[in-house]
């Protein structure tokens, strides 16, 4: 059959219409001869006789012409498809590629879910972490004119206290000395047992000074805040503010509880107020009580946390040397408690959202950055081979006029299109992943995660980024599609699919970026991988497993003597022991991994500690059988009743100190039966009886700083007392039985936060692990995608060398140079990758620093595995196209053109 | 006299064409093929239109907005040019269907007279 359309192109040749119209007279004009034609056919003409009847009825094609001409300047309806755009009406055509975009990629369905799922996983990722640094580090903190909250410590760096609690007296002293503050606040927290006709239970308290809701800009919802009177010693300090969920939880949002009370440790507290639902401080707060900061108290007694208002002219670095003169007069006025203390005042932002979180996150940023390059990458490269296909499509409208920006403005609605479905499941795929994140809740490490939410900076965001991403993949498939050389193009035969040399290379180079970006992106994976199995080797100093630990208070009012605490605890401690299935039962006043910390400094009688070697430790009381409960070595002897005196006849003090105070104060000497000086707990010297095998307190990333222990039964008053459980199964399924012990001794004293072990292990883990699995699964999508699109140009290369295969085994290559050849070619681009990839991971390995445990940012072992594991991955991409080829059959491969 | 015939059956013929076409897209879109062969068929072939005469017609028709021309895709067919008539064709073709039954009726009254 003649080519009817060809046969109309030439009888219009000379018409002076837009392209775009010509082009769609043109086929219009083309179907209506062919259909005319097949008619003729059906009714019994041959062939000849009907083209003959055709080709006359066209001639009077003068008619055609010239009545066409006179459409000229006509720019009606949709002038679609083939060739160039209305003159100046470029919201038409914008239009017209837009819909033109969404026919054609309706007609290739599998084109427009690879690249839109592979583009949306980029986008995706992206939105997400980019949700937790907006939530995070760019919104605002949830307090009012936020950015003048100062946080305030009392330093001691020489003693290796960067930031210490502050002392009663030393904060009421900075808040009648200062100007540089509007108001100074002080925290600290306690616990109490409420009793109502529901039984007894541990309630959670900040005690605040009268200035800490005004300081953040909280005002009570209902009711008043303390007023001074009830903020001082001697005062009426028995009021209390509850929050917003403990009052709609205990009294069920009932107004009239004001003017009421609740007992708290049997006293009863006026409820004056209640908090707004907004208000929120640290973990869970059941309610306010006084501080009444005590002029009286030791300075040398550190335990209050300490915000700021800035006043309105004041900078912070005028508070910071204000604050420090204060310091400096106090350690002048006060030298045995103040010397060589001075303050230290940061932003509530840098306080709450760390640097080491804001790096954390800044690196994040950085690695769903390169995936959705990976991404962009794939679809680009994707586009490239479509646009090969396309190319006598490309060539023809420009033959019939397009102008070359027109042809871009084609390709790219198109990439726009699958950019704006990729930005939409995107957006889902961030919200799914935020909302994983909220329900890991504090696992993850992050603070502000109860914040987190997708607003309209997310919104924007991932607008921002889909569209950025369709030009990134769109553009380049486009400017090379439309330099397509016209003439060659519509030589080639009709299929149309070869692809050039130059587009080979271009998808190459993309490969061989995409491999390198996995490969950087691998190795950080890799990096925290290898940190976190360090960590997990680290040995915590204690045995954790069928361990357990949980805490409880002695109400205040009912154990009021030293004498009626250690009777508990002496009574406590047996009835424990004998339950079933516990192997060993100690107190502590504080368990390794569970948070919270006490500290004193130190002296040695007879031997001055050397200048620029820290004069302090960590210190615990610990009952005796501590240290055989927790299973932590000990040298020397545990503490036992000889320790415990009477009134009349106290016992001498002894103190167990750690392996690392050992080494640091009594390097090669033996400690044991020497003195010290532990300024918590007096002047007195005690004699070190002990030394007991360093622990890791505070997780096992931090260094073990020297410790001291001293005897729970020596010193009873410590509230609240952790209880550690040792057993022979599972150590959480006896808490029912010690909880029934308990009561048995004293039914007024609850029992909280029951842990085991091995879970607060695991928590110590959070971020880490949280940080690992994240970079790991960006990492490995990251090399998925770029292995994908490995795999994709080789299979494309298979089919355009179909034929140049297929001669190649006709003249007698083996089917293994065939695989050879492919493999060669495809590891040869994953090889260049992966080189690239070690020399940009080199370069920015020194940004992981500070997320890495005891493994060089340039570690060996990382950097020599992973590229060897991508570049296997990447073997079994080539394989499977080059295995393809080599079954190319070569007569079917010579017919095939 | 000639030339007169000439004239009268040219403006006759396009004014004829012009109410066909109208007629046919009134209800449902129709591509320029489907046009040309139901004017065939159901004047059992006493009217037809060439390709060269039946665009320019359909083209015109457009121009002037009394029909617009849309490409259509349907799965498993190739994409047709589908005509449907405007408002504006609707009036135009109400009118011109009046003055065609005028029309006829004036002839039919004079040659039967």
């Amino acid at each position: 059959m003649r080519n009817w359309k060809a046969e109309v192109r030439t009888r219009l040749i000379n018409v002076d219409i837009p392209a775009t119209r010509l082009a769609s007279v043109v086929e219009e004009v083309g179907e209506h001869l062919e259909d005319r034609f097949r008619h003729l056919v059906t009714t019994g003409l041959s062939e000849d006789d009907a083209d003959r009847v055709v080709v006359q009825e066209l001639n009077e094609s003068d008619v055609l012409s010239r009545e066409v001409t006179q459409l000229s300047g006509t720019s009606n309806g949709e002038a679609p498809v083939l060739g160039a755009g209305g003159r100046g009406r470029w919201i038409d055509a914008i239009r017209q590629d837009v819909r033109y975009g969404f026919r054609t990629l309706r007609r290739t369905p599998g084109f427009t879910i690879v690249a839109a799922v592979t583009l949306s996983l980029g986008i995706g990722a992206s939105s997400a972490i980019f949700t937790v640094a907006n939530t995070v580090m760019f919104r605002p903190l949830p307090f009012t004119d936020s950015q003048r909250l100062m946080r305030l410590w009392e330093s001691n760096p020489e003693k290796g206290w960067p930031t210490f609690s502050a002392s009663h007296p030393n904060f009421l002293d900075w808040r009648a000395q200062n100007q540089s503050f509007e108001r100074l606040a002080a925290q600290s927290s306690a616990g109490f047992t409420l009793t109502s006709q529901a039984g007894a239970e541990i309630v959670r308290a900040l005690t605040v000074s009268a200035d800490f809701l005004p300081v953040l800009g909280v005002t009570t919802a209902l009711g008043r805040n303390f007023q001074a009177d009830e903020d001082r010693p001697g005062g009426h300090t028995t009021v209390a503010i509850l929050t917003h969920d403990f009052w709609q939880r205990k009294f069920g949002g009932n107004a009239a509880v004001l003017g009421t009370s609740v007992t708290l440790d049997s006293r009863p507290f006026d409820i004056v107020g209640v908090l707004p639902p907004s208000f929120q401080w640290g973990n869970r707060t059941d309610l306010l009580v006084p501080l009444a900061p005590d002029p009286a108290r030791s300075r040398s007694d550190h335990r209050l946390l300490v915000i700021g208002r800035l006043a309105a002219a004041k900078s912070i670095d005028e508070a910071r040397a204000e604050m420090n003169g204060i310091a400096s007069r106090l350690a002048q006025q006060f030298p045995d408690s103040n010397r060589g203390w001075s303050v230290r005042i940061s932003t509530f932002y840098d306080w709450i959202v760390p640097e080491q979180t804001r790096k954390a996150i800044v690196i994040f940023m950085g690695a769903v950055g390169l995936v959705l390059l990976i991404a962009c990458g794939n679809v680009a490269s994707l586009m490239l081979a479509r646009a090969a296909s396309r190319e006598k499509e490309i060539s023809i409208r420009a033959a019939l006029g397009a102008s070359r920006l027109r042809l871009i403005t084609q390709l790219l609605a198109e990439a726009m299109l699958v950019a704006l479905v990729a930005g939409v499941l995107g957006l889902l795929i961030a919200w799914g992943g935020t909302r994983l994140l909220t329900a890991a809740g504090p696992a993850v490490g992050l603070p502000r995660l109860d914040e987190l939410s997708i607003d309209v900076t997310v919104f924007g965001f991932a607008a921002g980024i889909a569209v950025l991403s369709g030009v990134l993949f769109g553009l380049v498939p486009a400017l090379h599609a439309s330099r397509a050389q016209v003439n060659n193009s519509l030589k080639e035969t009709a299929r149309g699919t070869t692809d050039s040399g130059s587009q080979q290379r271009l998808r190459s180079a993309l490969i061989v970026a995409q491999v390198a970006l996995s490969v950087s992106l691998l190795i950080g994976a890799g990096l925290l991988v290898r940190s976190f199995r360090q960590l997990q080797q680290v040995d915590p100093g204690f045995a954790l497993d069928r361990l357990a630990t949980m805490r409880l208070i002695l109400p205040r009012t009912t154990f009021n003597t030293e004498v009626k605490q250690r009777a508990f605890y002496d009574r406590l401690l047996p009835a424990v022991g004998a339950l079933p299935g516990v192997q060993s039962v100690a107190t502590s006043s504080g368990v390794p991994l569970s948070g919270g910390n006490t500290g004193t400094e130190l002296d040695i009688p007879g031997r001055p500690i050397a200048r620029g070697v820290p004069s302090s430790a960590d210190w615990r009381l610990v009952s005796p059988g501590y240290f055989k409960a927790m299973n932590i070595p000990l040298r020397g002897r545990d503490f036992d009743d000889r320790d415990v005196g009477t009134p009349e006849t106290p016992a001498a003090p002894v103190t167990i100190i750690s392996e690392s105070m050992a080494r640091r104060y009594w390097p090669g000497e033996d400690p044991i039966g020497r003195p010290v000086i532990l300024r918590s707990f007096g002047q007195k010297p005690h004699t070190i009886i002990g030394v007991a095998g360093d622990v890791h307190s505070f997780g096992l990333d931090t260094d073990v700083g020297p410790m001291v222990y001293g005897s729970a039964q020596a010193y009873p008053g410590w509230n609240p007392m952790s209880l550690v459980v040792r057993s022979a199964d599972d150590p959480l399924s006896h808490v029912a039985a010690i909880r029934a012990a308990i009561r048995e001794i004293d039914p007024t004293v609850p029992i909280f936060d029951m842990r085991a072990l091995d879970d607060l292990l695991n928590d110590s883990f959070g971020s880490r692990r949280f940080n690992m699995y994240l970079l790991g699964c960006f990492a490995a999508a990251a090399a998925v995608l770029s292995c994908v699109g490995l795999f994709g140009v080789l299979a494309y290369l298979v089919t355009q060398r179909t034929r140049d295969i297929g001669i190649r085994l006709a003249l007698g290559a083996g089917r293994r140079d065939v695989i050879s050849m492919i493999v060669g070619r495809g590891m040869t681009l994953a090889l260049s990758g992966a080189a690239i990839g070690l020399v940009v991971a080199a370069a920015a390995a020194r940004v992981m620093k500070s997320l890495l445990f005891s493994v060089s940012p340039w570690d060996p072992l990382t950097f020599a595995s992973v590229p060897l594991l991508l570049c296997l991955v990447a073997l079994i991409a080539c394989y499977v196209p080059a295995q393809r080829a080599s079954r190319v059959d070569p007569l079917v491969a010579l017919r095939a053109e | 006299m000639q030339y007169i015939d000439r004239i009268l059956d040219r403006e006759l013929k396009k004014g004829s064409a012009e109410l066909l076409v109208l007629a046919l897209v009134e209800h449902r879109a129709r591509h320029g093929y489907e046009i040309s062969q139901v004017i065939e068929e159901q004047s059992e072939g006493a009217v037809r239109f060439r390709v060269a005469s039946l665009y320019p017609l359909l083209y015109r028709l457009e121009k002037r907005g009394w029909i617009t021309g849309r490409w259509v895709e349907k799965t498993g067919q190739r994409r047709r040019r589908y005509y449907r008539i405007t408002a504006q064709g609707r009036k135009v073709l109400a009118r011109q269907r009046s003055g065609w039954e005028r029309f006829v009726a004036a002839v039919n009254r004079i040659a039967e007279a």
